[in-house]
């Protein structure tokens, strides 16, 4: 039981997470390169291309036939953001052979579907095949405008845009609709070439896996194909993520919505790598839990949100405020937060609320381990961050944050942005 | 105690009726660092007419009742919230509310019998005052209008108020600002009074546990109640076929959002539902296997509204029920939601002339296994499984056994029963012009 990893080749590293809590094994590929302007639509529609066929499963339905013949193993593969970085995720979760009603061992022709999908995508004339190119960009466009659909994430999103406005960080995850005219079958394969041989691969597995399973990873023939590389992508660091004073901007924008949605964009002025756990606790306090001053003053005392709380973006030292309200209410609103954040100042919390804090944050930290892919994501985190911290450590760093470095990060906090979203 | 084992998935439930009527289930998961317990009550939105053990008159309640009830269980005679004092020992804890119960659960590692001092004095102990119901009815009102800008919600409701007319499965489980402005204490304290008593309740546990030893530890912290009368809960009669067959509203959204469903005729005829008693998880099952084949991710179907842009993804397949209703819904994103129900007709058409494929009905029955067993990955949802499926009259284990048994002829006489044009509705939310 426990995480080890080995490196493959140099920039392609195989995570191993043995466990036996699950009924499933899950496996999970990312690819990570920088966000950038000129690249970040075509690696967004790159997973919409590789999941509609393979050179041996040549269209969704035989991907999806073998999917279900093997008791409904499920794929999935989205984009995320992460810092400074672009992340192509790509998931196969299957039952463990243990569970099976006949013997068979689905453990590993899932690695070598999932590996198939990613590494051999079906092509056309030196492409990817054209109409799946083409019937993916008309789908991306969808959910790219679908993302005004969830208010609250697109709040979330715009506040975010303006706070990092012409800066990597600021661009959406999935890209932009105007890029998309210009892509096709050729340029695109060209662009996944590139990707795969230049980016960061970490590979995951989880579950009850043997020295065999390794094997299967460094013997796949996909694999075997791929070059080391030295892995292009960002570490951000609190060297990187130094803060600008700037003014304090406030945007208002409209849709026809029934609640308006505020978000506070908070920079933190990071000095070392402390401050990133006690940016953590302090979070807490504001806006994390039920007992934060947030949530009791906003919600509890005033009644004016039911939604109400705050997040902190660790890789580029942000804490986001968010919160449901009606515009009527919003000057009234924005008053109560910031007699909060002036109150973190000013050393206004006592024993029990660090206590508590803390107790939470430990909480979730301990609950890591009961779910796989929580775990894989907890592992990659650090993985991307350029550090390898286990949970014992973790908790030991956040008992050890006190009253004097949480009042002290507090005043290195100044609000960026008040993003409003009404009607 | 009753102990049901399952070999396939290799998980057991421990099962203890108290004599104050509770039901308690233990499902013990040796190896998990997370403890996880839910106690509900059988007390939802749908349940708004009653008569109350005595009394021989029906007391009929505003909508949003059961929602209300959970958000003020928390306050305590002594002035503290037991959300904070759970959340200061640092403890998730959280509730909800469905069409059927009322759910109050936390989360927790080493400090879990600290944390159920608390729990269960809370929601043993109500403390109802005018001023603290008002307070509540401007942090509602929020979670209201949150719901009304949610265009996925907005399809649905209205998929439900075209599938059922008077019954209050379609009205808004948290009311609106209107119902909500007459709820009152004493309302509050009439069901509390009537629905929290232990033998409307049951209890689940998941985590590293003996089961005596739980079930122990709970007695103990126990209040004594008298057992109650039966409540007479009054629901109207489900009529059949369907109230209207589309509804179209507009809303801020990209492209149109849709719920197509089916309204399960069985509910409407009385005789046949002691046999649907001994078959309903089996049906279930059926209409699963059957909703693939129609629309799964390798049916024809998707196919081709996939290559002719209509759909992007699966739209989600599911069947819901109680004991009092059933209803299939598909729901999605679409450029064109028409298309979509004008070629699943067709298809169902087809299904019902061509006869089920074998080899198509093995392969999903393969996958609904796989998904079945899955599901035993985490605690939260084992618990809140056990807990609503227990509130039907159903062992979550049931499905894992009884998948075996459901036959291509079976599947043949549920498609045959339900899929029909009279049960169709659809529900479109269309981008503003």
């Amino acid at each position: 039981m426990g995480y080890n990893f080995y490196d493959i080749k140099e920039g392609i590293k195989l995570h191993v997470i043995e466990t036996n809590k699950f009924k499933t094994n899950l496996l999970a590929i990312f690819l990570t390169t920088p966000l950038c302007k000129e690249n970040i639509t075509k690696n967004a529609l790159i997973p919409l291309v590789l999941k509609r066929g393979t050179q041996n499963l040549k269209t969704q339905e035989e991907i999806s036939k073998k999917l279900e013949g093997m008791y409904g193993a499920s794929f999935d593969c989205g984009v995320d953001k992460t810092g400074d970085n672009q992340i192509l995720k790509f998931y196969l979760e299957s039952l463990n052979n243990n569970y099976l009603p006949e013997k068979e061992d689905l453990l590993l022709e899932s690695i070598n579907t999932l590996l198939e999908i990613l590494f051999n995508p079906l092509k056309e004339d030196e492409g990817f095949k054209q109409n799946y190119v083409e019937s993916e960009k008309n789908n991306l466009k969808d959910i790219i405008e679908g993302k005004k659909d969830n208010k609250a994430r697109y709040a979330q999103e715009r506040c975010i845009e303006e706070m990092y406005k012409n800066k990597p960080y600021g661009l959406y995850k999935l890209g932009n609709v105007e890029d998309l005219d210009k892509i096709d079958n050729k340029n695109l394969y060209e662009r996944y070439q590139e990707l795969i041989k230049k980016c960061k691969i970490d590979i995951f597995v989880s579950g009850e896996v043997d020295n065999k399973t390794i094997e299967s990873f460094k013997e796949n023939e996909y694999i075997k194909k791929l070059e080391g590389r030295k892995p292009e992508y960002n570490i951000n660091t609190i060297e990187t993520e130094k803060k600008e004073e700037t003014k304090e901007n406030e945007i208002k924008e409209k849709m026809d919505v029934e609640q308006a949605k505020i978000v506070i964009g908070l920079d933190i002025f990071q000095e070392n790598i402390e401050d990133k756990y006690t940016a953590l606790v302090y979070n807490a306090i504001l806006g994390g839990t039920p007992t934060s001053k947030m949530f009791q003053n906003v919600r509890e005392k005033e009644s004016l949100a039911y939604t109400i709380g705050s997040g902190y973006i660790r890789q580029k030292a942000n804490i986001l405020i968010k919160g449901g309200i009606d515009v009527q209410n919003y000057e009234k609103a924005l008053k109560i937060i910031k007699e909060q954040l002036e109150d973190m100042k000013n050393g206004n919390f006592d024993e029990d609320d660090i206590a508590s804090a803390k107790k939470y944050i430990i909480s979730t930290i301990k609950f890591i381990p009961d779910e796989q892919d929580t775990e894989i994501t907890y592992y990659f985190g650090q993985e991307i961050s350029g550090y390898n911290m286990n949970y014992k450590e973790y908790i030991e760093r956040i008992e050890n944050i006190t009253k004097e470095q949480i009042v002290q990060l507090a005043a290195r906090i100044k609000v960026n942005t008040i993003y409003l979203l009404s009607k | 105690m009753q102990v049901i084992e399952n070999l396939k998935v290799k998980e057991k439930v421990y099962i203890e009726k108290l004599e104050n009527g509770l039901k308690i289930m233990v499902i013990p998961k040796e190896n998990m660092q997370k403890k996880y317990i839910i106690w509900g009550t059988n007390f939802g939105s749908i349940d708004n007419t009653f008569i109350l053990p005595g009394e021989k008159e029906a007391t009929k309640i505003p909508d949003g009742v059961a929602h209300f009830l959970e958000h003020k269980m928390f306050e305590q005679r002594n002035g503290t919230n037991s959300l904070d004092t759970l959340s200061n020992i640092g403890v998730d804890a959280n509730a909800y509310t469905t069409n059927d119960h009322t759910a109050y659960l936390y989360e927790a590692t080493d400090n879990f019998y600290e944390a159920l001092d608390e729990f269960m004095d809370y929601v043993q102990n109500p403390y109802y005052t005018d001023e603290n119901v008002e307070k509540e009815k401007g942090i509602i009102g929020q979670e209201i209008k949150m719901y009304d800008d949610n265009g996925e919600w907005e399809a649905y409701r209205n998929a439900l108020k075209n599938m059922y007319e008077n019954h209050p499965i379609a009205i808004k489980i948290e009311g609106d600002i209107d119902s909500i402005s007459k709820i009152d204490k004493e309302t509050l304290y009439k069901c509390y009074n009537n629905f929290y008593n232990p033998s409307n309740m049951t209890m689940v546990i998941c985590g590293d546990f003996k089961p005596e030893e739980i079930v122990n530890e709970i007695k103990k912290r126990l209040i004594p109640k008298e057992k109650i009368g039966e409540i007479q809960r009054i629901y109207p009669k489900i009529e059949k076929g369907v109230n209207k067959k589309e509804t179209q509203v507009q809303m801020e959204v990209s492209n149109p959002l849709f719920v197509i469903a089916f309204k399960d005729p069985i509910y409407s005829e009385e005789e046949k539902l002691v046999e649907l008693e001994q078959n309903k998880v089996k049906r279930h099952i059926a209409i699963e296997i059957i909703l693939y084949m129609l629309l799964g991710r390798s049916s024809n179907l998707y196919k081709t509204l996939y290559e002719q842009g209509i759909l992007l993804n699966q739209p989600d397949l599911s069947y819901e029920f109680s004991k009092h209703y059933g209803y299939i819904m598909i729901s999605g994103q679409s450029k064109d939601p028409k298309k979509i129900s004008e070629g699943l007709k067709n298809e169902i058409q087809k299904l019902k002339e061509d006869g089920i494929n074998e080899e198509t009905f093995s392969r999903i029955k393969k996958k609904i296994y796989g998904d079945y067993v899955t599901e035993y990955n985490n605690i939260e949802e084992i618990a809140m499984m056990f807990l609503a499926d227990s509130f039907k009259g159903i062992n979550s284990l049931d499905y894992i056994e009884e998948y075996n048994f459901v036959t291509v002829e079976y599947a043949k006489q549920v498609l045959d029963e339900i899929f029909s044009t009279d049960n169709m509705t659809i529900s479109i939310v269309n981008p503003k012009k």
